[in-house]
């Protein structure tokens, strides 16, 4: 440790020795390394004492440190005087122009370098090249081609000079910006093989990063600012970070640093507005918006950093609003198009989203993301719609039927159960959308495939993974329903301004309380990590789903804004979260939201929930412990738990069962996989005691909503123990894991008929139907059997009917049409 | 005009089929083979196949056990009641055997499951000892030509079976596209289920014609593919789907000696014929008329089915 500090000493006495040798030697070489080290003061110092022949680079350099009108001064003068490198300083004036808003001057300006360039680029300096390439890209809107163009122009300037790193980043800046991260990521790894801390190559390999998720982006980012401080683009991705992660006061910090280098940034004046926005600090906001208005009379980006802003802390009308704001100001706007026709799309209107997306892809082909989405939507035209006053259920349309016949009921009760709970009631109808891919779910969401959520909600359009879109077993369709719908009701009443923890919390909670059984349970790794103390206090709940520290934080993070939820219900009454959710929607701080609803601090809330956890899981904190950073459990649950697996192992059943219901007693909630009532059960089946094996398989079917095997295990306990109605409910939880095995179906609709619950028979009936049987004719029978049962004869016969139609020469339809006939005779006086 | 004569020519059809012994005079022979399993799995598969096969030959659609040859792969611990080893030899000589038994018009139905390899005429099945190919069972049915022969190769690259089988009277079912389908295939359990269940019997008419049969199994492979959500990788083939829609099996057609059921079975095959003529119709008449007129036939056939029951003393289906 102490040797690295004195390396680092010994480094940054050496540097200006360094640099004063290069000033020495070459003028133009001193200035780019005191740019490359972020010392922009000393390299336009450098420069002006260079003289004319440094006039172009000290105009770029007056331009990274915002002085617009001395840079512009300086660059005309370089190009007046066709100073060495004065295709640079043209199209840094160019560039200027373009920052202003006045996109003629700009596109004039580039053109007239792309023609001579075009016309003999044999006498091209590989900067001159480069400047090239930057002209092309101011000329890139709508025009592939000039994309095209510009990457053939950096690549032609490395070659000629391997020793031009600003080429090769900004071919790797523009690949990476047109999508192609591998490519752009080759590119900054070139840079960083002669020049190891070069910041830009940082900068990018950070990007590519953040955009492909390969490995963690901020230190890179780090590291890239250590280098070159002055790196505005550099602040602005740090900012853009604790801006997602909600840290508001870290992501103003960072927008600081970077107007302190370059009071000029658009980008930096456009973030701190949405973050002043995002505060609903009017006056912060009203001096961004003036700053971007005097840099650019039309300052688009700044309403569509907005629109980003809005639509990543779930405002998503707000986010409309704002990229409409960015439109009416300059109507190709990509960025912009793009933000609006997806939240167009995300709140349902997908005729209006589809056409921006059309028109934004029409000028930017490359985008990935729109050209996902517009894919989904020509096949979004293939699903079926299932209305209904209060839903549209799209699925498709080999599944429609079938899920709908399940996901109507249960949607309107948890509608009018989530409306009674919040008092509020969605406007108009919720759209819900269901996918057999996960791709396509994915690519719903995100615009991209990767996402590893199972549902997401936008408010009243809902978005799941169909059941065929994951193995059965893998999560509850039911359970994952009820919490996306119920994001719809906590969004709603907040006004969209719920923080996450709370959002999710409540919405597990109401799984929890949809159904026995659903939503999540207590785990062996969530005491573990409470008792451990790697979960966060209630007062930074948030970000252990934004900012998470470690692989699992988030969805253990799930399970404690459950239970605090809970706690708060409990201890306060169920018109607190009601309160709560008002409150934000008033647009108070989460610490107000306390005070004003719970009459707490927020280290006061910590201090009671933390006392209900220990209290309500006082048996399992003692007997679970965590080491090794949370990776090993430990403690007597686990040894107890270890040793009837060792027993199991060695066939020594009775020991194993010892130790097992020694574990049990310690953490009687668990019931996960590998939970002691799985275990327990197995072994009581082995010797015969089946009463046992249902009692402790029970204790699994009750607790886990996924647990395929052990309701199936509950089904054969109780038809052996002769309760074979009692297999109505495993059967009906099987169901919500998995619909599509048509033998359960029947088992449970000949179930229902007997016990005379005759809805449940024409659900199961009419589900086996939507399936496709293996024998349509017989399903469609017994459906028109289980209409006469219910008293329906009218439909019945019609269903009848239409089986005899198909096969006159069944008996059995032929003997139930008489039946049907003989009944209606004898109803009709 | 032409429709009374119809209608005249298909009563006297429905009274032809009904006279003692013309039903009988069809009768069905299985021959049933299991090649090599490799793994017991397998081989717990192939003889749980033949095995329903056989089972449900001689219970459902009495089948008599001369004319039910069954060769396995093993004659030790299985639990077929196999006629011999499933060699070459032994395929050819049951052949031969059942040549010499058969009548003209009768029914071979021959199953083979197993693992096959090879191209064209030179498929094969993998047997114990040397192989049979296509071209050798092509020579052996060959000795059936005033038999129907319903030819089922539920093996694994069996796609080749169906041209050089190919063959009046003959109906080929492959579980494969071409040779080139390897993997193991899941066409058998589903085949045969549909044989020897009432699942695959689309028109209810209590038999299940080999185009059922085929139609069942190839959708229930699907289903079993996209459950486990895997590429199908069999593409089951049929040869002659009109033969295939008129060749079945199942319980022997019911025949009486007494003349008044004798005429209601006819009657009543006369009302199916209305409503098969009534359902080509549909497009040209109202609903409202359509289904009054399918109702009032409907309730005719049913009651004619409730008159032939209660005179046969048969109970409610």
């Amino acid at each position: 440790m102490i040797r690295r500090r004195l390396l680092t000493l010994v480094s940054l006495v050496a540097l200006p020795a360094c640099l004063g040798a290069w000033q020495d030697s070459d003028p133009r070489a001193s200035v780019r390394a005191l740019v490359d080290a972020g010392k922009l003061d000393d390299a336009i110092e450098t420069a002006r004492r260079g003289g004319p022949d440094l006039a172009g680079l000290l105009g770029e350099t007056l331009v990274l440190r915002g002085r617009l009108t001395a840079a512009d001064s300086a660059l005309k003068d370089a190009v007046a005087r066709q100073a060495t490198g004065w295709r640079s300083a043209a199209v840094a004036l160019a560039e200027l122009a373009a920052r202003r808003g006045d996109l003629a001057d700009a596109t004039r300006r580039a053109a007239e370098l792309t023609s001579a360039y075009e016309r003999s680029p044999s006498g091209w300096s590989s900067s001159d090249r480069v400047a090239a390439g930057r002209a092309y890209l101011l000329q890139a809107r709508g025009n592939a081609q000039a994309v095209r163009s510009a990457l053939a122009a950096f690549d032609a300037a490395y070659a000629s000079d391997a020793t031009n790193h600003d080429a090769r980043l900004r071919a790797g800046e523009l690949l990476l910006e047109k999508y192609n991260a591998p490519e752009a990521k080759s590119s900054f790894e070139d840079v960083l093989r002669t020049a190891p801390n070069d910041a830009r190559a940082l900068l990018g390999l950070s990007r590519v990063a953040s955009f492909s998720g390969d490995g963690p982006a901020t230190p890179l980012l780090r590291r890239s600012l250590e280098r070159n401080p002055s790196l505005v683009p550099a602040h602005l991705a740090l900012a853009r970070q604790y801006l997602s992660a909600e840290a508001y006061d870290s992501a103003t910090t960072a927008v600081r640093a970077a107007l302190a280098v370059d009071s000029s940034s658009m980008g930096a004046w456009a973030m701190l507005g949405a973050i002043a926005w995002l505060q609903a600090d009017q006056t912060l906001f009203t001096q961004a918006r003036d700053a971007a208005r005097r840099l650019n009379p039309r300052p688009s980006e700044f309403y569509v950093e907005l629109a980003e802003a809005a639509v990543s802390h779930r405002r998503y009308g707000d986010g409309i609003v704002h990229a409409r704001e960015a439109l009416a100001l300059d109507s190709s706007s990509v960025r912009a198009l793009g933000i609006l026709g997806t939240n167009e799309l995300r709140t349902g209107q997908i005729e209006q989203g589809r056409a921006r997306l059309e028109r934004a892809f029409a000028i930017d082909p490359f985008n990935l993301w729109h050209k996902n989405t517009l894919d989904l939507l020509d096949q979004l035209k293939t699903f079926k719609t299932i209305e209904t006053p209060r839903f549209r259920i799209i699925a498709p349309p080999e599944e429609s039927e079938l899920l709908a016949t399940y996901l109507v009921p249960l949607l309107e009760e948890a509608y009018d159960t989530l409306a009674a709970r919040y008092r509020y009631r969605p406007h108009g109808p919720i759209r819900f959308e269901l996918y057999r891919q996960h791709a396509d779910f994915s690519v719903r969401t995100m615009g991209i495939a990767g996402i590893g959520a199972l549902g997401v909600s936008f408010g009243n359009l809902l978005a799941m993974d169909a059941p065929s879109a994951r193995q059965r077993g893998e999560f509850n369709w039911g359970s994952t329903a009820w919490h996306e719908l119920a994001h719809a009701f906590t969004l709603g009443a907040s006004g969209h301004r719920v923080p996450r923890w709370l959002s999710e919390g409540l919405s597990v909670l109401e799984e929890r309380r949809a159904r026995a059984g659903w939503g999540a349970g207590a785990t062996a790794e969530f005491i573990a990590a409470y008792g451990s103390g790697r979960l966060r206090p209630v007062s930074q709940l948030n970000d252990g789903f934004v900012r998470p520290r470690y692989s699992g934080e988030v969805q253990l993070s799930y399970y404690q804004a459950s239970l605090v939820c809970e706690m708060i219900e409990k201890e306060f009454g169920q018109k607190a979260i009601v309160d709560m959710l008002t409150a934000y929607k008033d647009g108070l701080t989460t610490p107000a939201v306390f005070a004003r609803v719970l009459k707490l601090t927020p280290a006061q809330l910590d201090a009671r929930f933390d006392a209900w956890v220990r209290a309500r899981f006082a048996s399992p904190l003692r007997s679970i412990t965590a080491s090794d950073s949370g990776k090993a459990l430990g403690g007597e649950f686990v040894t107890a738990m270890r040793r009837g697996a060792e027993y199991m192992s060695r066939k020594q059943a009775d020991s194993a069962r010892i130790a097992l219901e020694r574990a049990q007693s310690l953490f009687p909630d668990y019931a996960g996989p590998s939970s002691p009532a799985q275990y327990l059960a197995g072994l009581a089946a082995d010797r015969g005691d089946y009463r046992e094996a249902l009692a402790q398989v029970t204790r699994v079917t009750t607790r886990s909503e996924t647990a395929w095997e052990a309701n199936m295990m509950e089904v054969q306990l109780r038809e052996r123990l002769g309760d074979t109605l009692g297999t109505r409910a495993p059967l009906e939880r099987l169901l919500w894991i998995s619909p599509y095995d048509v033998a359960l179906h029947g088992k449970l609709a000949e179930l229902a008929t007997r016990a005379g619950d005759h809805r449940t028979a024409l659900r199961e009936r009419r589900a086996i139907l939507a399936l496709g049987p293996p024998d349509p004719i017989d399903a469609r029978y017994q459906l028109a059997r289980a209409l006469a049962a219910s008293g329906d004869v009218a439909a019945a016969r019609r269903e009848v009917l239409a089986v005899l139609e198909q096969a006159p020469s069944f008996e059995k339809g032929q003997a139930l049409l008489l039946e049907l006939r003989a009944a209606q005779q004898r109803s009709t006086p | 005009m032409s429709r009374c004569v119809s209608r005249l020519l298909a009563l006297s059809f429905a009274l032809a089929c009904l006279l003692p012994g013309a039903a009988s005079a069809q009768r069905v022979h299985v021959l049933a083979v299991t090649g090599l399993s490799g793994e017991p799995a397998y081989r717990l598969a192939f003889e749980a196949a033949v095995s329903t096969l056989v089972d449900s030959a001689r219970a459902r659609w009495r089948v008599a056990d001369s004319s039910l040859v069954v060769l396995a792969e093993d004659l030790k611990g299985t639990r077929l009641r196999a006629s011999g080893r499933a060699t070459r030899e032994a395929i050819g000589q049951s052949f031969l055997a059942l040549s010499r038994r058969v009548a003209p018009g009768d029914i071979v139905l021959v199953f083979l499951v197993g693992h096959g390899s090879g191209e064209g005429v030179e498929s094969r099945v993998s047997l114990p000892g040397p192989d049979a190919t296509a071209a050798d069972f092509a020579g052996w049915v060959a000795g059936f030509p005033r038999q129907t022969v319903v030819f089922v190769n539920a093996s694994s690259g069996s796609g080749d079976f169906a041209q050089a089988l190919a063959g009046p009277r003959r109906v080929v079912v492959t579980a494969t596209r071409t040779a080139l389908e390897r993997n193991e295939t899941r066409f058998a359990t589903p085949f045969v289920r549909a044989l020897t269940t009432d699942e695959a019997d689309a028109d209810k008419d209590g038999r299940v014609s080999v185009l059922e049969a085929f139609t069942y199994a190839k959708r229930e492979v699907a289903r079993v593919y996209e459950t486990d959500k895997r590429l199908l990788t069999e593409h089951a083939v049929i040869s002659d789907s009109t033969l295939a829609r008129s060749v079945s099996f199942g319980a022997p057609r019911s025949t009486t000696t007494d003349p008044r059921a004798a005429a209601l079975v006819a009657e009543r095959s006369e009302l199916e014929a209305q409503v098969a003529t009534l359902r080509g119709r549909k497009d040209k008449m109202s609903p409202a008329a359509y289904d009054a007129e399918l109702e009032r036939l409907l309730v005719q056939v049913a009651q004619k089915t409730q008159a032939i029951r209660a005179l046969s003393g048969a109970a409610k289906p």
